[in-house]
């Protein structure tokens, strides 16, 4: 057909518009774009799907590494054993001697369910890898990880909670080490008994395998009232008095103080103390959508900040937040969700005079031997006010626990300075929050407690929870 | 083309010598130094400097095709060694016979010159192939497309392709031109194609369906001046598409598979999941030659090889494959596109689209990107009528672009 003789007769052919070489051309184009769609999609997976995919529990090669490895301890500050693989022949048994305590912490590690917390984010390490030594057929050890936590604060807290659901974190402001990091309810983290379970602990209402320290979000109440006075404190604020109705009303909008008083005439700190509703929607109000929205990514909120284990990002859900809705934010309240964890970093933030510093679980990796290979070093996450706003915050908790409504987490001897919440939500039961510091001089530790839907008050029933967890730790 | 005379043909054949001592050394020693391993790679590299020195002593055309196809062998042997050294073992001799039979089919089609008229051969020994393999064939994972007699077992349909484009060539060199009885030489070719592919159903055989399907499109789309009877045959192929998803129950699963194998990952997304397991273990640039674990992968010496490739060579490995493949195609278009006998032309577009196709179908299913059909990638894949069917194909292509070069003093597609 087409150019049966010589390539002369080509140029008549293009004329006419069909040649067979052009064609072929077309589909030599052809063939080239399917192999480099291959090459795409190949490469495209391997950046974005490949790490998910290996990790599926059903991909048997995690665990060849195994057979050759006797998977790391875990530690706590003091050296108190955590977690161990104890080698029976060719069965290597994960053991947590403290049972439940640390399954939010340290997680499960299955081979059906696979690894969480700790013993997933750290699974290199604890194989062992990038040890160059290579021995066949010979047991090597892999790395061991050392905890900030302290395991007697972490008992001690647990026993705080007793068997309510909540959580309770405790940071040293200075460095953002975790000392203490309880959820309940809880799950054994031991291997058999989690996989005889699973159904079971899946399908509970009350979801034993939500970390909710870290991945629970909840709406802060009037914890959230330190963001809003900071922001107070930047638009100068703080010589202003309120004539408090003990009703908010605004837009059509009606929020009450809690149990509905009405404190009369007073100032932007004694309304922090009360923990008066009227005082701070008037102020998120009148400081607009925008400065409000502002002063929470300052702390982090929507932003969210990096942390050894997963954890959910705190966040202010609006599509076009108003300024009404910045009023009910300005307590703690609206589409407003923050989790245990960032609340206390929140408070350690003005413990650690306006530096908000990324929270830390491991603080050193060692070898079997005892060798160091690396140690975290604090850094600062997010920086949400200055000295002076710090410093004018740390009056107002303080005066929160001496008169206020945090009167409950006070100690003997002792400064404390802190905020309580009383959250709202979806049902009439409400969260009780506690945040706190201290010594408020030179403080050690900072505390959140939440009650998840306790009913109670922040004061009444998470404060004193929070003064005996921090009582504990500064003996 | 002249300005590719002083390519250096020279250089690549190094690389395949280099590629070969390290490859085979390092299984040498990662094997308690096995020295099967060494002789393996011995015999392997003798055979292509022996096939080489011809091809360059004899001026047989082209020297980078073959070059490039033992490159890819020589990836392939290294993981079947590695897999099994049986299969490699049994590889190499399939190679040795590939090597012989390539020659054979150079010498023949270079010497003789009536192809072009031996369309009713083609198609009655395609016919007569699928016959046989209705009767005689066995089963071997759901397809019914394996021949046995004496303890020896080939697919006769990786010898119909090849018969298949030779009669699409008749009609298209424009060498077929009587009718039969009434009905054109067009047409025949159209009720050959689909009477093919009824065949391959019923043996089950999807991947190769695809692959001569494509073929049959491309070859409208190159030489029918007009679109009309292009878009007929990709209606057709539409309506039957959809029929067959609606009414048979393996291509709803392979369909489902494809875009969630995660839902059932221990029955039906099995495969598919493994061999995705295995390319996201290797990363860029895979756990090493030895040190991957391949063997989880079902069907991994013939179909799946690629996942053990990319496990081991990592992905930048597998593309490594995928250009090979598409320099081979590039290479063949050339001699397509310059060759003058409008019969060689369409032989050799055909053989191309068959080599670029069922890589596209194999890697393409492997790692997800179109649903899964098994065949076996060309070169790599362990199997004794794939690798000789290849090297008959790369025979013919050798001798187009032998015919080439001495009829036009090197005008042709060196």
């Amino acid at each position: 057909m087409a150019n049966k003789k010589k390539p002369a007769e080509q140029p008549e052919m293009i004329k006419k518009g069909y040649s067979a070489n052009r064609r072929m051309i077309h589909v030599l184009v052809a063939v080239c774009l399917m192999f480099l769609s291959l090459v795409t999609y190949l490469l495209y997976f391997n950046m974005f799907e490949a790490r998910e995919v290996a990790a599926n529990p059903y991909n048997k090669r995690q665990w060849e590494d195994e057979r050759f490895v006797k998977r790391g301890n875990i530690y706590d500050r003091d050296g108190v054993l955590l977690a161990e693989t104890v080698v029976d022949g060719d069965n290597r048994t994960r053991r947590y001697p403290k049972g439940n305590l640390y399954s939010h912490v340290i997680g499960y590690y299955s081979r059906v369910y696979g690894k969480s917390q700790l013993e997933m984010a750290y699974d290199k390490e604890l194989l062992g890898h990038g040890d160059i030594t290579i021995n066949f057929n010979e047991l090597r050890s892999g790395y061991d990880l050392n905890l900030t936590i302290d395991h007697d604060l972490q008992q001690y807290a647990y026993s705080q909670l007793s068997g309510r659901n909540g959580a309770i974190v405790a940071l040293e402001p200075a460095t953002g080490k975790v000392l203490c990091m309880v959820s309940y309810p809880d799950f054994s983290p031991n291997a058999k008994t989690l996989e005889q379970n699973w159904s079971a602990i899946v399908e509970r209402e009350d979801s034993p395998l939500l970390a909710r320290a870290t991945q629970g979000l909840y709406a802060p109440g009037s914890t959230y009232k330190i963001a809003t006075a900071a922001a107070a404190y930047e638009s100068g604020r703080m010589a202003e008095t309120f004539q408090d109705t003990g009703v908010f009303e605004q837009d059509g909008m009606k929020v009450a103080n809690y149990g509905e008083k009405a404190y009369g005439e007073l100032g932007l700190k004694r309304g922090f103390e009360l923990s008066s509703n009227f005082v701070f929607c008037t102020l998120g109000y009148e400081m607009g959508a925008q400065k409000v929205l502002k002063k929470a990514e300052d702390f982090g909120i929507n932003q969210g900040f990096s942390f050894d284990i997963a954890t959910s990002k705190s966040r202010i859900e609006y599509k076009k937040m108003v300024d009404a809705d910045s009023a009910l934010v300005s307590i703690g309240q609206g589409q407003l969700l923050m989790t245990p964890l960032h609340v206390a970093m929140m408070g350690a933030s003005v413990a650690n005079k306006g530096k908000m510093m990324q929270p830390y679980l491991v603080n050193s990796i060692t070898t079997a031997s005892g060798v160091t290979l690396a140690t975290t070093r604090p850094s600062m996450a997010y920086q949400p006010m200055n000295q002076e706003c710090a410093l004018y915050l740390d009056e107002l908790m303080r005066g929160v626990v001496a008169n206020g409504t945090g009167t409950g987490a006070r100690i003997s001897g002792i400064t404390v300075a802190g905020k309580t919440g009383t959250a709202e939500n979806e049902t009439n039961k409400d969260h009780a929050w506690f945040v706190g510091y201290a010594p408020a001089e030179d403080p050690k530790i900072a505390v959140a407690v939440l009650l998840e839907y306790d009913g109670g008050a922040g004061g009444s029933n998470a404060a004193p929870i929070a003064r005996r967890v921090m009582q504990k730790y500064l003996q | 083309m002249t300005r590719f005379r002083g390519l250096n043909y020279r250089r690549p054949a190094y690389l395949l010598m280099l590629m070969n001592l390290l490859g085979f050394g390092l299984l040498f020693v990662k094997n308690g130094y096995n020295l099967n391993m060494l002789y393996v790679g011995a015999g392997l590299l003798g055979l292509f400097i022996f096939i080489y020195s011809i091809i360059v002593l004899c001026n047989m055309g082209d020297k980078f095709i073959v070059l490039m196809a033992c490159m890819l062998i020589t990836i392939g042997v290294l993981l079947l060694c590695r897999l099994n050294l049986e299969f490699g073992i049994k590889q190499i001799i399939w190679v040795a016979v590939g090597g012989v039979v390539f020659f054979a089919s150079y010498l023949i089609y270079y010497h003789i010159r009536f192809w072009h008229k031996l369309w009713m051969f083609y198609g009655i020994l395609g016919t007569g192939l699928f016959l046989a393999t209705l009767i005689l064939g066995t089963t071997v994972n759901g397809s019914r497309n394996w021949i046995t007699f004496g303890g020896f077992s080939f697919q006769p349909s990786e010898i119909t392709k090849i018969l298949f484009i030779m009669l699409l060539a008749c009609y298209y060199s424009g060498a077929w031109e009587k009718p039969l009885g009434r009905i054109t030489p067009k047409w025949m070719t159209l009720l050959i194609t689909y009477l093919f592919i009824g065949f391959l159903v019923l043996q089950r055989d999807w991947g190769t369906i695809l692959v001569l399907f494509a073929i049959y499109l491309f070859m409208i789309y190159v030489y029918e001046k007009t679109y009309g009877f292009l878009l007929m045959n990709l209606g057709a192929a539409s309506l039957v598409a959809v029929l067959g998803y609606r009414f048979l129950y393996h291509i709803q699963v392979r369909v489902s598979t494809w875009m969630d194998p995660w839902a059932d990952i221990s029955n039906k997304g099995y495969q598919i999941t493994q061999s995705l397991f295995a390319i996201a273990s290797g990363n860029y640039f895979g756990r090493g030659l030895g040190n991957g674990s391949p063997g989880y992968i079902p069907e991994v010496h013939s179909d799946f090889i690629f996942a053990a490739v990319c496990e081991e060579m990592g992905v930048f490995g597998g593309a490594a494959i995928i250009i090979l493949f598409f320099l081979i195609a590039y290479r063949c278009f050339k001699i397509a596109i310059t060759a003058t006998e409008p019969y060689d032309k369409a032989v050799c577009l055909g053989l191309t689209l068959m080599f670029a196709i069922q890589t596209f179908i194999i890697v393409g299913g492997v790692i997800k990107m179109i649903p899964l059909t098994g065949i076996t990638l060309p070169f790599v894949s362990y199997g004794g009528t794939s690798i000789v069917v290849n090297f008959i194909s790369l025979g013919i292509i050798q001798a187009i672009s032998a015919k080439e070069e001495r009829r036009g003093g090197g005008k042709g597609g060196k």
